[in-house]
């Protein structure tokens, strides 16, 4: 080890640097303000150990550089905080405010955040402007408001809404107060109502679409792409290939069916040229194919487009009638089976077991909003598969293959085809969203009342205190998330991993 | 005053790594300075019973139960009768723990503390307050560092994190930094003069090394595990735009862990196998053979405490391109570095900016491995932990110790000097939490009644003292030294 002169010359001075990788220097003009009063969202030493002080806020006297440097000298002592190129201003108010320090300071140095220069203080000294400088407390927290959370919550209402419908049919068949075909005949009503307006919305939304792609396809009316679309005449090939494929997908063929309908118009743009091979410009005329020939204008085209699209659209509708088709019958063959499939099984174990599963449906499902990067397109397996599974057990209790038939095919509507139904609502039209949300609380309501006590009088009550419940409930859960916001501790330093930010090249 | 001091920790050798060669250099030094330092850790694999190292370092291998990564089960109570045992045999004043994830060291203390001996915990790493490993491990380290006399940091953002995880007092926390044997790392010019341990006088005029001219090649060295903290993917990254934009580049690879496809993977697609060379893990005895044949070292790190692995590059007489993360912009000296931010780009641009200055020749890297010796030595470090040592132990006063800062609000915690009546140190662990301050409260109970029962049922009269290993005595350089605390 060396005495302190030696390491001066051979060791050029320290240089303060940077110590955070995210922070850049603090600009001067909030410098001043800094240096005098603390920051609120930063800790000092004293809040580490000091628990309860986490919460409140520090105030500090106006002169609060002053007294504390006068106290004593070098503790208070700012050492170069940032790069050395600090402005004048700052300095000179750091001058201000260490008081008589500043001679010590010349003599002693200030203590520096450096480990490898030999210093004059104590291992244990704790520097009270850089201790825990570049702690940050919350810095990505994003204040909830009222109105927004409770609006949001209308998407778990609804689903714990149509889980609370479907377990009232159910006990409804169970006591033989409603017959279980009409329950599936109003089911398969509103699955085919919503179906019609969906198959509505995508037409609308393909035309759109088309005709702004027609647009385009007039502007760049280019050679290459008409040229590779008339080398392949029937445009609607990527189509079909799109609807071909997609029965592939597991559960709900109706669902996947409709799951690719969803998809097209997003994605036509981008992902299908993986489907058939060609390249990027076919692919986008592939939904509309391009003129024969590349003279003819735009609106010609377009006309084209809409006939090609109308039976496009025909042969898609075709294939959701046919796995619709093909689901109802397999369940019909299916249903004598599983109708004794859990029959040894004790009615208790049935009923805790539905529960759980029903439970399982509520907490696993996907209630978000299908936008975004993490957005899945229909809900999330498990929470589906868990709900299927529950009316399994449950269509064992029943008594004939018809009663599991029907349940069966109610549960399908209800956990497999409503959710994305309901998703696609939301997306569309916020009011049909809040008047279904308002519908199913109401039956809701209206359902439990009739299970508990029978009668339209107690169905009415029961719709009424449900309505005021979930209101109750949708306002109590967002005050109380929002009350609970205060408790939010996150602390963030430079001991945190870093994240690497990489671009993702790939060649 | 000489104490006799156990190092305790999970981690030591034959496992190499930077807590046990920590662990071993700080010993080996106190020793030199005149304490006996016996260290505790669980045995390994053809490695148990009592041995000796070098200088009398004697090593317990205790048997116990190992469930990952050399981390023993933790059982708060289980180590205690033979941890009882060894401390009375060999008559023990300072129980200092290591690493935090060691289950070992925080048995060892809580057990010390409840002895009646004085402890000292030494962290080695940094944790986030995120994740529910994170939360655990906190709420572990908050149980072991309630009731300790002093903790040790390895750098300053190391310090700030253990004050925040543990809710300590930071006058209770000192920071003493890693060392390196700079003898161990010498550039390859230097090596001649390895042997002949005389300071050079720092204005020896050695002539300056061959310059680098624009075409020769120049060589980057990444050393380290190829693990996602250490930084890999940035590293996978930036290579092929590096070699890309500054021809006669080569790279050095060496090290293993589960990166190393991803990394064996993008040198094939990039076609780049003759310009970077992987070698492997490499020993650590192995690391300045690697390190003098490069001139830049690449330390794409996402988190590290103190990167002991910077400064034994430096000390090879590499210049250093690093991340900008955790404790590393301490550690060394700006003009032997070049910070980057944890970004593909700037990790680019970074090395770039370090390539072209070595060009230029306007970095002197023939000088960094003496002023690396002036910054870093385990005696020194010796020293620093001797002065906590004596702080504890009451050898040097409490107000001179944790120094005397009025105004400020610290000295409201009048307990630094702990006692050890049982009530005090309940009433130290009550405050870690509604309930596991209650169950830690419970531990240390039940942990004061295993130590009466042991007391009446294998009393201290029936146990053996050890015999110390003769001593030799002590270096006149060290003595004749001022003492680093009268300096404060």
């Amino acid at each position: 080890m060396t005495s302190l002169p030696t390491s001066h010359s051979t060791i050029p001075p320290p240089i303060p640097v940077e110590t955070h990788p995210n922070r850049s220097p603090s600009p001067g003009s909030q410098a001043p303000e800094q240096d005098r009063i603390p920051d609120p969202n930063r800790l000092a030493p004293e809040d580490a150990y000091f628990a309860p002080s986490l919460s409140r806020a520090r105030s500090a006297p106006a002169n609060y550089d002053d007294t504390l440097g006068s106290l004593n000298g070098e503790a208070t002592l700012r050492p170069p905080r940032g790069v050395l190129g600090a402005d004048p201003n700052r300095k000179d108010v750091r001058k201000l405010g260490a008081g008589p320090g500043v001679g010590r300071r010349r003599r002693k140095g200030a203590w520096k955040k450096l480990l490898w220069v030999k210093q004059s203080y104590p291992d244990n000294y704790t520097d009270t402007e850089t201790f825990l400088d570049h702690l940050q407390r919350n810095p990505r927290v994003r204040p909830y408001d009222f109105w927004p959370l409770v609006s949001d919550s209308t998407v778990i209402v609804q689903h714990v809404c149509s889980v609370v419908i479907f377990v009232c049919c159910f006990v409804g068949i169970v006591q033989d107060r409603v017959s279980p075909v009409s329950i599936v005949c109003w089911g398969s009503v509103g699955t085919a109502m919503g179906w019609i307006l969906w198959d509505n919305w995508i037409w609308r939304e393909q035309t759109e679409l088309s005709n702004a792609n027609g647009a385009i396809g007039g502007d760049d009316g280019s050679s290459s792409s008409s040229m590779v679309s008339s080398a392949n005449p029937p445009g609607n090939d990527t189509h079909a290939n799109g609807t071909k494929v997609s029965p592939i997908h597991g559960l709900g063929l109706t669902m996947a069916a409709n799951n690719s309908k969803e998809q097209l118009p997003h994605q036509s743009l981008d992902s299908n040229g993986s489907l058939d091979g060609v390249i990027d410009a076919t692919t986008r005329s592939g939904l509309h194919p391009a003129p024969p020939n590349a003279t003819v204008g735009s609106v010609d085209a377009q006309d084209i487009d809409r006939s090609s699209l109308f039976s496009s659209r025909n042969r898609q509708r075709l294939s959701t009638v046919k796995s619709a088709f093909l689901i109802y019958f397999s369940l019909l063959g299916l249903s004598p089976i599983l109708k004794s499939l859990t029959k040894s099984t004790a009615s208790d174990s049935i009923w805790a077991m539905s529960c759980w599963l029903l439970i399982m449906n509520i907490f696993s499902f996907d209630y978000g909003s299908g936008e975004g990067a993490g957005a899945t397109k229909f809900p999330a397996s498990l929470s589906t598969n868990a709900a299927v599974m529950a009316s399994t057990v449950l269509a064992s209790r029943l008594p004939s293959t018809t009663h599991v038939f029907s349940l069966m095919l109610f549960s399908m509507e209800v956990f497999g085809l409503f959710p994305i139904f309901r998703r696609q609502l939301r997306q569309k039209s916020w009011t049909g969203h809040v008047l279904l949300t308002l519908a199913l609380v109401i039956i809701a309501g209206g359902a439990v009342g009739m299970t508990l006590s029978g009668g339209w009088a107690s169905a009415i009550i029961g719709a009424f205190l449900g309505g005021l419940l979930t209101a109750l409930a949708m306002g109590g859960c967002s005050w109380w998330l929002i009350s609970l916001q205060k408790y939010k501790n996150v602390v963030i330093g430079p001991w945190d991993p870093a994240r690497p930010i990489i671009r993702r090249h790939w060649n | 005053m000489p104490y006799n001091i156990a190092m305790v920790s999970d981690f030591f050798f034959p496992q190499s790594g930077g807590i046990e060669s920590h662990i071993y250099q700080l010993s080996s030094k106190l020793i030199d300075r005149g304490h006996k330092v016996i260290i505790i850790t669980h045995a390994y694999k053809g490695r148990t019973g009592v041995r000796y190292l070098t200088n009398g370092l004697k090593i317990y291998h205790v048997p116990f139960f190992v469930i990952y990564r050399e981390t023993t089960f933790p059982t708060v109570f289980s180590f205690f009768p033979i941890f009882r045992n060894i401390v009375i045999r060999e008559q023990i004043d300072i129980v200092h723990g290591h690493a935090s994830l060691s289950s070992f060291c925080g048995e060892a203390i809580l057990h010390a503390r409840t002895m009646g001996l004085r402890t000292v915990f030494t962290d080695h790493s940094l944790f986030g307050f995120a994740d529910a490993a994170s939360i655990l491990t906190n709420k572990l380290l908050k149980f072991t560092l309630s009731d300790v006399d002093h903790a040790i940091c390895v750098s300053h953002t190391c310090k700030e994190n253990t004050v925040l995880r543990a809710s300590l007092d930071p006058l209770m926390v000192s920071v003493i930094p890693n060392a390196v044997v700079a003898e161990n790392f010498c550039p390859l010019s230097h090596s001649s003069r390895a042997p002949d341990q005389i300071p050079i006088s720092p204005a020896d005029p050695r002539p300056s090394p061959t310059p680098i001219g624009p075409d020769d090649t120049i060589t980057i060295v990444v050393i380290s595990r190829l693990f996602y903290n250490k930084g890999t993917d940035l590293l996978i990254a930036a290579i092929p735009r590096i070699l890309s934009s500054n021809p006669n580049t080569r790279f050095i690879i060496a090290g293993s862990g589960p990166k190393a496809i991803d990394l064996e993977q993008m040198l094939e697609r990039n076609v780049l196998q003759d310009k970077v060379e992987m070698l492997g893990s490499v020993r650590h005895e192995e690391v300045r053979d690697v390190m003098v044949r490069g001139h830049i070292y690449l330390h794409p790190s996402l988190t590290e405490a103190f990167g002991t692995v910077i400064v034994e590059a430096a000390s090879c007489g590499l210049y250093v391109v690093c991340t900008r993360v955790g404790g590393i912009p301490e550690v060394l000296p700006q003009h032997m570095t070049t910070f980057a931010k944890p970004e593909e780009d700037d990790l680019v641009v970074a090395t770039s900016k370090a390539i072209a200055a070595l060009r230029s020749n306007k970095v002197r890297t023939d000088r960094f491995h003496d002023q690396v010796k002036m910054m870093y030595s385990w005696r020194d470090v010796a020293e620093r932990t001797e002065r906590v040592y004596q702080g504890i132990i009451g050898d040097i006063s409490p107000s001179e110790f944790y120094g005397y800062y009025p105004g400020q609000g610290w000295d409201a915690s009048g307990d630094r000097v702990r006692s050890f009546a049982l009530i005090d140190r309940l009433k130290r662990y009550y405050g870690c939490g509604v309930w596991a301050g209650k169950l830690f409260c419970l531990c240390v109970v039940i942990d004061f009644l295993i130590f009466v029962f042991l007391e009446m049922w294998f009393p201290r009269g029936n146990i053996d003292i050890a015999r110390s290993w003769p001593k030799k005595r002590p270096a006149e350089k060290s003595s004749t030294r001022p003492i680093r605390s009268s300096r404060s």
